[in-house]
């Protein structure tokens, strides 16, 4: 760490975020032959532990002899004051030196609302926000991740950005720069470079056209550069390298755990789901493999809880064994099995049962919405019989606490539908009444988000409820919820609004989201960071309204911010499942049913990929 | 076969902001690295079987801090020690460790003294000196000390027991203190300050000796247990 911060650490909270030393942090010499890459997560060390990606990329880049990568977070609020006060630049936490100082500053997309803390940690690294404004000298500053898949509104940050998996992609990306590094080659030579690499967009290569005030599309400055950039995906999970160690936080970080990645990509096609659309298309990885994995992990962590994620786990053909294996193998050391997203269906109660013999806290289901006409709108392929005999099987079970997540504002809603969430959570308790074996009390958790369209979905085009709205559905179902036995909550519709212009943004947003750093809004999703009121003047200075960005319906016809942007499924697909949306008819998951055409395995070269049902099962 | 075995470890500069939850944890994942065979806790959540003497302040340093750990198979000390140091992160170290006889009290029920290092950069040791003598006149030193429950006033003078140490290090005055810890009486870090008169945030604080004090006798819970203090 950065010895500058010693004397800062009695003052802030949480001083551990900050000190380094964790078993398995890698701490490789600064030679002029290595590349060397801050993997910069835009939120505090708290949160951006848990991001499997950068360890995942931490794990390959070190692992290579000519490069080296090191964490960079961003400090809260009480450090960064004193930082700035005493003019210490942010450091990576390894070596302790500038970010500055790095040939390479990779930033993670996770959502739209950390846009503003990469701009706040490049302000405190003291590297020039605009890549106009960088110099030789200046490191790279790349993203990657979800939201590169619209990246527009950091169009006028990033030197270059990464579309699709990472694995493969950072090789070669090393490879330029390393090149690059001892050639000196100039930077926008360098960006050339980067430029042929396939999965990798340089925004300043490019010229949006606006006419009146309506995004026209992009203009390639050179004849050389593809009008698409399509994302990197690999065919075969298991020939990718995963990590046999991680880093082990001393202090609370989120899911703080043994985490393998049992499959990637998911084929349900919710139409309003983005990480259904661009993790396309699905790939398991071998049990044995993971088998592998988790033994290693177990070991060099210490861990007491190992993680099976994935977009869907219960998706996974051979969950079964692969739960029953693994807790046979460790049940005998304290350590636990989980699996994070379990869709709703009864072989998932089987699971959790199998996996919480003991402890019954709760259980979590996601319907998404109130009645069977809008879940088939949403493509969210329940019915209200699998609902039924979910529930119940859960409170035979033992369980007394059902969490159930809805979403409003969703396409096609009616009072209808909001009555139906209400209905559903009293129906989930008088069940709770009716099967439980257990001595408590049953509960309902109704959890409510608003509907946020996102680009490369079916729902892309559909403008989001206003805010008043949205209010007005929340206290709509305020009053139908009020219940003893049932407790709910909302997302608040300040941070969905925000959430969705800028998941449909355009470059004119870069001013904006300046203005808002200037402005003092950082942590926007942090409950109680955000600054609502300056996000609207900062729109209104930029002369831009969000209204028009986060609730307008846009033309299936006109042309999108993110087209160039493609994580292969074709356009023409989705406005398909978006004319099928609006006359509620469902499209089945191509993994047991009929291709959808939805283009990545054309496009792309790809397959789903299963593993065969094991004998064990 | 089961045997507990008690060591003594080290809390160092690389891990000193964590917080005594932190400790437990890290302690945790060390043992389930190194492979310790560990008694388990029955119940729901199983947790290894393992006691510590009193939580340290965040901020602070130790190298006298004791956690009783329960095996279920009999192992050398030596051999234990060697194991669990390949695998403690960095700052965390066993210096000495030995097999518990049946019946011996808990730490937390023994010790009741602490033997504090307190290195203040900005401190004149005449000064120091002064304070420590004009404390040595009164019996009381009364403030307001803030629980969970509210303040309530504490007489701090009868906590201090002695200062043993006030020298010259380089460019800081070195002051050790003998003061009580546990249930019976506590002194907390920031109160020594109070006490001596320098800001507990810009000391560096570390803890050298944990002892069952009987009357002016000061015994250390492992090793040689003949009296190693006497006021």
């Amino acid at each position: 760490m950065d010895k500058r911060l010693v004397p800062l650490l009695p003052l802030v909270t949480k001083p551990a975020r900050y000190t380094n030393s964790e078993v398995n942090a890698q701490h490789k010499e600064w030679t002029e032959d290595r590349v060397t890459m801050a993997l910069a997560f835009p939120d505090i060390y708290d949160v951006g532990m848990a991001h499997l990606g950068f360890k995942i990329l931490y794990a390959l880049i070190n692992s290579r002899p000519d490069a080296l990568a090191e964490r960079v977070y961003a400090p809260w609020v009480d450090m960064q004051q004193l930082m700035i006060e005493r003019g210490i630049p942010l450091t990576a936490l390894e070596s302790g030196r500038d970010v500055a100082d790095f040939d390479l500053v990779g930033f993670t997309l996770q959502h739209e609302l950390s846009y503003t803390n990469i701009l706040k940690m490049l302000d405190l690294a003291g590297i020039p926000r605009r890549t106009q404004d960088r110099r030789e000298g200046d490191p790279l500053v790349l993203a990657g991740g979800p939201c590169a898949f619209n990246v527009e509104p950091l169009a006028d940050f990033f030197d270059f950005v990464v579309l699709g998996e990472g694995e493969e992609v950072i090789q070669e990306i090393l490879d330029v720069v390393k090149a690059a590094k001892q050639s000196r080659t100039p930077r926008q030579e360098t960006l050339r470079e980067l430029a042929r690499l396939k999965g990798v967009y340089v925004p300043s290569f490019y010229r949006p056209v606006y006419d009146s005030g309506r995004f026209q599309g992009l203009e390639p400055l050179y004849p050389d550069l593809p009008a698409r950039i399509e994302k990197r995906v690999a065919r075969d999970l298991g020939s990718l390298p995963f990590p046999e160690e991680f880093v082990v936080p001393y202090t609370e970080v989120i899911h703080d755990r043994v985490m393998v990645e049992i499959l990637r990509g998911c084929t349900r096609g919710c139409r309003f789901c983005q990480a259904g659309m661009i993790y396309r298309p699905v790939r398991e990885r071998d049990p044995e493999q993971l088998k592998e994995q988790v033994a290693k992990l177990v070991s060099s962590t210490g861990y007491d809880e190992i993680s099976l994620s994935s977009l869907s786990s219960g998706d996974y053909t051979q969950i079964r064994s692969l739960v029953k294996d693994l807790i046979a193998a460790y049940r005998g050391c304290g350590v636990t099995v989980s699996l994070p997203s379990l869709r709703l269906d009864s072989f998932a109660v089987e699971l959790a049962d199998e996996i919480q013999k003991a402890r019954k806290t709760g259980l979590t289901f996601a319907p998404e919405a109130g009645t069977q006409r809008l879940r088939d709108v949403i493509n969210k392929n329940v019915t209200d019989q699998d609902l039924k005999e979910v529930v119940q099987a859960a409170f035979q079970a033992g369980w007394h606490r059902i969490k159930l997540y809805f979403m409003i504002g969703l396409p096609t809603e009616t009072e209808a539908d909001l009555d139906g969430i209400a209905e559903l959570a009293h129906k989930v308790l008088a069940w709770g009444r009716e099967f439980r074996t257990s001595r408590k009390r049953p509960e309902v958790t109704v959890s409510m988000a608003s509907f946020v369209p996102k680009p490369h979905t079916p729902f892309q085009w559909r403008g989001q409820d206003s805010l008043e709205t949205l209010r007005a559905k929340q206290e709509y179902l305020r009053e139908r919820l009020r219940h003893p036995g049932i407790q709910f909550s909302f997302h608040e519709v300040e941070h969905s609004f925000l959430e969705a212009a800028f998941a449909r943004g355009d470059r004119r947003l870069g001013a904006v989201l300046e203005r808002a750093v200037d402005l003092g809004c950082q942590f926007d999703s942090w409950g109680d960071e955000l600054r609502f009121d300056r996000w609207l003047q900062a729109f209104r200075e930029a002369g831009l309204d969000p209204v028009d960005y986060a609730q307008r319906s846009l033309d299936p016809e006109e042309a999108l911010p993110w087209d160039h942007l493609s994580p292969g499924v074709d356009k023409k697909f989705l406005v398909r499942e978006w004319e099928l949306a609006q006359q509620a008819i469902p499209t089945p998951d191509c993994r047991w049913d009929r291709c959808t055409l939805c283009g990545v395995c054309f496009n792309l070269q790809v397959a789903n990929r299963l593993t065969e049902v094991g004998s064990g099962d | 076969m089961t045997s507990t075995i008690r060591f003594q470890f080290t809390k160092g500069q690389e891990v000193r902001f964590l917080s005594h939850l932190d400790l437990v944890r890290a302690m945790e994942r060390a043992i389930r690295r190194a492979g310790l065979p560990m008694a388990y806790s029955e119940g729901f959540s199983p947790r290894p079987i393992m006691s510590y003497s009193f939580a340290l302040p965040v901020g602070v340093m130790s190298e006298a801090e004791y956690a009783d750990f329960r095996l279920v198979e009999d192992w050398d000390p030596a051999y234990f020690m060697e194991q669990f140091n390949k695998h403690l992160p960095p700052g965390l170290r066993v210096l000495h460790a030995e097999r518990l006889p049946e019946g011996t009290p808990a730490l937390m029920s023994e010790i009741n003294a602490a033997l504090w290092r307190i290195r203040l950069p900005q401190a004149e040791q005449v000064a120091v000196e002064k304070r420590w003598q004009e404390l040595q006149a009164v019996d009381s030193f009364v403030v307001e000390r803030q629980t969970k429950q509210g303040s309530r006033s504490v007489n701090l003078r009868p906590l201090l027991f002695g200062v043993p140490r006030i020298a010259r290090e380089g460019e800081a005055v070195e002051v050790h203190c003998l003061a009580a810890v546990g249930n019976q009486g506590n002194l907390r870090v920031e109160e020594l300050g109070l006490l001596l008169g320098f800001d507990s945030a810009q000391a560096l604080i570390t803890r050298i000796g944990q002892f069952k004090k009987v009357g002016s006798a000061y015994y250390p819970p492992l090793g040689n247990r003949g009296c190693t203090w006497t006021e």
